[in-house]
């Protein structure tokens, strides 16, 4: 079957994806039940693998279909299949680079070493770590390696596609391939991103670089040999063979050459968990978790206080809009539309005073600590200093510029701290939330007390 | 995980087992250190069981998980705060659009001539009281009509001239404000009532 590794014709193809291409072709043996988990990931794909799903067809395995399929439907699934192909490659680039280096020890394949230079070997860091960053192929406007693999027009592969396609059939394919899982484990990520940045992915656009870190990085450390090399070209073979199953699974697998290497991956997550938490405290496994679990909770209340904001501000400028439609209808005389309009304008408000806005959140800092609740439009508002100086004024400036208004104030020297509780109502008409009223405080706290000299008056 | 550790428990309890057969004489010098490892290891039970029970927590929080295991848990919750923490970005950025209307002068306004009002209705009569409770320290009462900013300036004018207020207490009713506080003078210096009384009436007038 190798033989006709020769016979492949690389017609419009550049040299270097020639082991790519037939790298490409393994086709999954039973046909997925991905169809409907595909997203719009494989369009851009379909065009340049069309032929060589066709190919496919020919040697694919019909008996593991569970799907009964026309053959339209088999080509598309083919493609889709293709597509996935695709990404895998471009995100187990690593792997599939050692699988063809290994079992294509063919003359052909030196142009792999080019496409090493071209697979960017990235530092382990926080994002890297995560195999969502693999959500970054899935952009059609990605221009390396994917662009270099999905530039290839497959021509006539019957022989291509023969040649990996074997193999696979003898391995006895463990049924749960971790790579396919956490390739389907990607996709739901889509579901996260907001209307705005449908097309970003999660870690700013930088993912064309993060192959999986540590499992690629695993296998192409000088001085590990073949059997690294083997491991990825076998659990890459399981892998592909297995992604027809549809399992909705799906990272990438990260091939961790040593039990050290996994216990390393896995601090340096909780490392990355523990800096994106504000106030970390307690540098140790459990409390990094709980702090998360606050953090979280608390960026919940804020996202909820800020929809409840913007719906509100929304309705407001609405209804002022139609108040001045109203006023220059009146100008006009038509009197009739002003009338409509005004019950118009109820159902909104009454929209906003239902919802109840409510937020809670605390910021610590070095030697302040503000405790912010809100309620509607009451604002409660914990501060305690650990410095011997008199921040009454300066907060109470501060509340004046967010526009709270003052109903109470309790508090005083007490040992070394400074402790304040405010009440205070928000202006109608402002839309002030919790987290910039804690920020600011905090800010100005500290500021003042860098700036005035350490002394025992105020 | 747990797998792991109920692995190694198993580890601990056979390697116990192998010391005592082996040393079965020695049993009474081993007691401490048996003992020692035994709180030990339900202290590291305890610390296991903690930890898998917050990630337990994390995960129930985070909406979209995938694998569950250990590594993945971290994952998720590390994707799911920074898809939070974007949302709060875009929001807050939304909101800082939103902002600036031409509405909320004239809600002023309308509030300050309330007050006004409400206080004559009632009654209350700005007032200043003093009274002398230690050799430097004073209780200083102040009612005064609230207007916005006001007590702000209150404050910036009595610290400058030199009086702090160690504990201050202020409420609010019916348009009128009520400032208690104990007052020490800033620069060491004894306070007289009558000074001070006149100080503050000199300052209310101004604000």
């Amino acid at each position: 079957m190798y033989e006709e590794t020769g016979c492949f014709d690389p017609n419009s193809m550049v040299e270097g994806p020639d082991g790519l291409s037939q790298v490409l072709k393994p086709p999954p043996p039973p046909v997925p039940l991905m169809a409907g988990s595909t997203t719009n990931s494989h369009n851009s794909f379909e065009d340049n693998i069309k032929l060589s799903a066709e190919e496919l067809s020919y040697h694919h395995c019909n008996p593991h279909q569970e799907v009964d399929a026309s053959a339209a439907m088999d080509i598309q699934l083919q493609n889709q299949q293709m597509a996935f192909n695709t990404h895998l490659m471009q995100d187990s680039s690593n792997q599939v680079l050692a699988f063809a280096s290994s079992s294509l020890a063919d003359a052909s394949y030196t142009p792999t070493a080019d496409l090493l230079n071209l697979f960017h070997l990235p530092r382990c860091s926080a994002s890297s770590l995560l195999p969502n960053s693999s959500i970054s192929f899935t952009n059609p406007t990605h221009t390396t390696p994917l662009g270099l693999v999905g530039d290839l027009p497959m021509t006539d592969t019957a022989s291509a596609s023969s040649i990996l396609y074997d193999p696979l059939f003898h391995l006895n394919l463990p049924p749960q391939p971790p790579l396919f899982r956490e390739l389907f484990q990607s996709l739901p990520s889509h579901g996260y991103s907001l209307s705005g940045s449908r097309d970003s992915s999660l870690f700013g656009g930088g993912g064309d670089d993060h192959v999986e870190g540590s499992g690629g990085g695993g296998l192409y450390q000088d001085g590990d040999g073949e059997q690294q090399f083997d491991n990825g070209v076998l659990e890459f073979t399981w892998d592909m063979a297995c992604m027809g199953k549809g399992r909705k699974s799906g990272k990438i697998t990260k091939h961790f050459a040593t039990e050290r290497q996994r216990r390393q991956h896995l601090t340096d997550k909780y490392q990355a968990l523990r800096d994106l938490v504000p106030n970390p405290t307690k540098n140790d496994r459990a409390s990094v978790v709980g702090d998360a679990i606050n953090y979280i909770k608390e960026l919940l209340r804020n996202v909820n206080e800020l929809k409840i904001l913007v719906e509100r501000k929304r309705c407001a400028r609405e209804r002022r809009k139609r108040l001045k439609t109203e006023e220059d209808s009146i100008g006009n005389n038509v009197h009739e539309s002003s009338s409509i309009m005004k019950p118009l304008g109820d159902p909104d408000q009454s929209f906003n005073n239902g919802s109840l806005r409510s937020s809670w959140l605390q910021r610590k800092s070095k030697d302040t600590e503000v405790d912010v609740r809100i309620v509607d439009d009451e604002v409660t508002i914990k501060l305690v200093q650990r410095k011997k100086i008199n921040c009454l004024l300066i907060v109470s400036k501060v509340l004046d510029e967010l526009q709270l208004d003052l109903h109470h104030v309790a508090g005083g020297h007490i040992g070394d701290y400074y402790s304040f509780l405010f009440n205070t109502k928000i202006y109608e008409g402002s839309s002030v939330y919790a987290s910039a009223i804690a920020n600011k405080l905090i800010e100005v706290v500290d500021r003042h007390y860098a700036s005035t000299p350490s002394s025992g008056c105020y | 995980m747990e797998f792991l550790g109920s692995a190694m428990n198993e580890l601990c309890f056979t390697q116990e087992s192998n010391r005592r057969g082996r040393l079965g004489r020695r049993k009474v010098e081993y007691d401490d250190t048996r003992e020692y490892k035994s709180k030990n290891l339900h202290a590291e039970r305890r610390r296991r069981q903690k930890l898998s029970d917050r990630l337990l927590a994390l995960r129930s929080m985070v909406p979209i998980i995938t694998n569950m295991n250990k590594a993945t848990i971290i994952e998720d919750a590390i994707t799911y705060i920074q898809e939070l923490q974007q949302n709060v970005k875009l929001l807050s950025d939304q909101l800082l659009e939103m902002e600036g209307s031409s509405e909320e002068a004239v809600q002023k306004r309308s509030d300050e001539i309330n007050a006004a009002e409400e206080m004559k209705q009632c009654g209350i009569m700005e007032d200043v009281q003093v009274t002398n409770i230690d050799r430097n320290k004073l209780w200083i009462k102040i009612i005064l009509e609230k207007k916005r900013g006001r007590f702000t300036r209150l404050i910036e004018a009595m610290t400058y001239l030199g009086l702090e207020l160690t504990d201050t207490n202020v409420a609010t009713s019916k348009g009128a404000m009520l400032v208690s506080s104990c007052v020490e003078g800033s620069y060491g210096d004894t306070l007289t009532v009558e000074q001070t009384k006149d100080l503050l009436l000199e300052i209310i007038k101004s604000i």
